[in-house]
């Protein structure tokens, strides 16, 4: 970690007031997730995987990508991020869950085991998209979007209607999620991790299952669904160039290994 | 706002799970039936069975109540009883009848009716009200004018309730051969279980009465001369049932003590009682080892149907149900299993009860069924089915409440 040149005295300077300024921005704009130094550790048969996030902040209304090759760890930062999988050691875990509120801290509710705090927090807060939809076989197209609504006993007031009109499915809203295709189940999928109005969405390889044209089509769709509601979006994807050009932002990671220890550290 | 949505959210998040269960119950249709049918083919023959085991002990039960004949208790022999023994052993309250008999030779008839060829005679019994061998609330002869005669006598006489017949008896008396008549009024029929042979009940008056002209006694009553009757009668027998058949034993002994030789038919009834036992053993051993099978059978399908299920079930803990609330998504689809197995089961119990009483209905006499549930056994089968549901998806539920939320981001 040696500096390749020494930077002269002016630029220095110029630098440490840089360097402040980015930090007073990221004092003012308000953050959903703050973590510093939180580690999970897996282990199976001999060889294990390490995710360390020396520090991660990101802002409300952030679109975040999460791009790499799978077995990097993407899956298990969501899981973090997701608030479904316990870290390992964590020196900070905070989340803010709607603009004018405190950030609550995310790794005492762990510490203390009040899983059903957090399960509130993401039944309220948070939307999901699944690689494969995860769709409810049993309900309609309707009432699969409007899940987490009746859930949280909100009121019938055309979202759902609307989401399915943005998403071009509106024709198939009485239809069991069996009779669509995959490209069909995935905006539908979009839908329902959108229709309660979330904090955050989280979404891991959501275009994974499509071919490219469609994929594309249905990302655009949904970024901009996100900017529309302003709402968080973190998207595992592999698409780079695409998500680019949607304005989201990637976060950086590097993966070495140490024997049988895969090490992926993540930081943005 | 978050404290609002959270305050309110356990009852609703129960709602919520039933619609989903009862919606994922309905569109699995084929699997539910499945299981629906599984249910039904176990507990259907245990209801039949239990149905046999309760119709056929219990007809033999209730016919041991009901036939008089099993309260009877009879002496062997002759001996003297005078009125102030019957007036005591009237008073015990193990006794349900008494009424003394005449000796056999004297206490018989002939009788004519003007629809028959021929004479018959027929054996005499004494009766009175509460007579145990005659149908509750009909006719007994209380008067010397009164006669029930027993079917086979009714057929042979070729008469109906309401006809008059003429009674005569012959003695010789004083080297001379006399016959007297009277008019019998027919009051009723005695059924063959009753009694087999040509008989009439009458009252013990009229009974009495011939045995004096028999024996050449004066009976003024009828305008017979004879000798004067003695004062104090002894009768050589009795006619005795005891109150219930529960009765039997005790009343037996207690004559048995007094030093009279009585039979009676408790050996009958402590071979039904014993059959009984033995019957009631031998199904539950049944039933314990059907309920214990079926049981399992429940929770392994609850188990396997929640594997099945795990990335639905792991999506609706990531949208937020808690653990408390997806464990009765398989308890309540048992719950639908169970009540619509046990409706099944019914059903198919019914038909098979109906077509098993129809079949064996020409061997059986009038009101006796072979297989017969009441409707408590039909609640307690539900309960218990309900029971089994419950503790099968104990098993499901426990594995469902092991599944992460992780795993609905994860594909399986």
């Amino acid at each position: 970690m040696k500096k390749p040149n020494q930077p002269a005295q002016g630029e220095e300077s110029s630098k440490a007031l840089d360097k402040k300024r980015d930090e007073d921005l990221a004092k003012d704009r308000v953050l959903i997730y703050h973590l510093r130094e939180v580690i999970k550790t897996r282990e199976a048969e001999g060889t294990a995987f390490r995710l360390v996030v020396p520090s991660l902040q990101i802002a409300l209304g952030e679109k975040i990508a999460l791009i790499g090759q799978s077995g990097c760890g993407k899956s298990t930062l969501l899981d973090l991020l997701a608030m479904v999988l316990q870290p390992t050691t964590v020196g900070a875990f905070r989340f803010r869950p709607e603009p004018g509120a405190p950030p609550l801290d995310v790794a005492a509710d762990w510490r203390r085991g009040q899983l059903n705090h957090l399960g509130d927090l993401r039944r309220q807060r948070m939307g999901y998209v699944m690689q494969t939809g995860g769709l409810l076989p049993y309900l309609t197209v309707r009432d699969n979007i409007s899940l987490s609504r009746r859930l949280l006993g909100m009121p019938d007031d055309g979202t759902v209607e609307q989401l399915a009109k943005s998403l071009e499915i509106e024709r198939h809203l009485s239809k069991r999620p069996s009779l669509l295709s995959v490209g069909e189940r995935q905006r539908v999928a979009i839908a329902r991790a959108l229709a309660h109005k979330p904090s955050i969405v989280i979404a891991d390889e959501p275009t994974a299952p499509l071919d490219p044209i469609t994929a594309r089509k249905i990302m655009t769709l949904f970024i901009n669904l996100v900017e529309k509601f302003h709402i968080t979006v973190i998207v595992a994807s592999h698409d780079w160039n695409h998500v680019e050009k949607l304005g989201l932002r990637g976060l950086s990671h590097r993966t070495r290994q140490h024997g049988d220890l895969t090490e992926t550290v993540v930081t943005g | 706002m978050s404290t609002q949505r959270s305050s309110g959210q356990p009852p609703t998040g129960l709602v919520h799970i039933f619609w989903l269960a009862s919606r994922d119950y309905a569109h699995e249709w084929v699997m539910s039936g499945c299981f629906v049918l599984a249910l039904a083919a176990v507990l259907a023959p245990m209801m039949v069975l239990f149905g046999l085991k309760f119709g056929i002990v219990g007809s033999m039960i209730g016919q041991l109540v009901e036939e008089p004949r099993n309260r009877e208790i009879r002496s062997i022999g002759s001996g003297h009883y005078d009125a102030a023994w019957f007036e005591s052993v009237a008073k015990r309250p193990s006794v349900g009848f008494i009424i003394p008999r005449t000796r056999n030779i004297a206490a018989t008839i002939q009788l004519r009716s003007e629809s028959a060829p021929r004479i018959i005679s027929v054996e005499l019994i004494p009766t009175a009200k509460g007579e145990p061998l005659l149908p509750a609330g009909k006719a007994v002869p209380t008067n010397a004018g009164q006669i029930v005669l027993s079917e086979s006598a009714t057929r042979k006489l070729n008469i109906k309730v309401g006809d008059v017949i003429d009674g005569s008896l012959v003695r010789r008396f004083q080297g001379k051969h006399e016959r007297v008549h009277m008019d019998l009024t027919l009051i009723g029929t005695a059924s063959h279980a009753a009694f087999s042979r040509d008989g009439g009940f009458v009252s013990l008056g009229l009974i009495t009465a011939i045995e004096d002209f028999h024996d050449g006694h004066a009976v003024p009553a009828f305008g017979w001369s004879g000798d004067t009757a003695p004062t104090a009668r002894i009768f050589p027998s009795f006619r005795l049932f005891a109150r219930s058949i529960d009765d039997v034993a005790t009343l037996r002994d207690d004559l048995i003590t007094q030093g009279l030789d009585v039979r009676t038919r408790a050996v009958d009834i402590e071979t039904v009682q014993a059959i009984d036992r033995n019957f009631t053993a031998v199904f539950w051993i049944i039933a314990i080892i059907g309920f214990i099978g079926f049981s399992f059978s429940l929770g392994a399908s609850l188990w396997a149907n929640v594997e099945r299920k795990r990335r639905e079930l792991s999506v609706l803990r990531l949208v937020g149900f808690r653990t408390g609330d997806i464990v009765w998504f398989p308890v309540l689809q048992a719950l639908f299993t169970a009540s619509l197995g046990w409706i099944l089961a019914s059903a198919i119990y019914i038909g098979v009860e109906q077509t098993i009483n129809h079949m064996l209905m020409p061997q059986l006499q009038a009101g006796q069924v072979v297989c017969r549930l009441l409707a408590e056994h039909f609640l307690i089968t539900a309960g218990l089915t309900l029971f089994a549901a419950i503790s099968a998806a104990a098993l499901g539920g426990y594995r469902s409440a092991r599944i992460e939320p992780s795993e609905g981001l994860r594909d399986l």
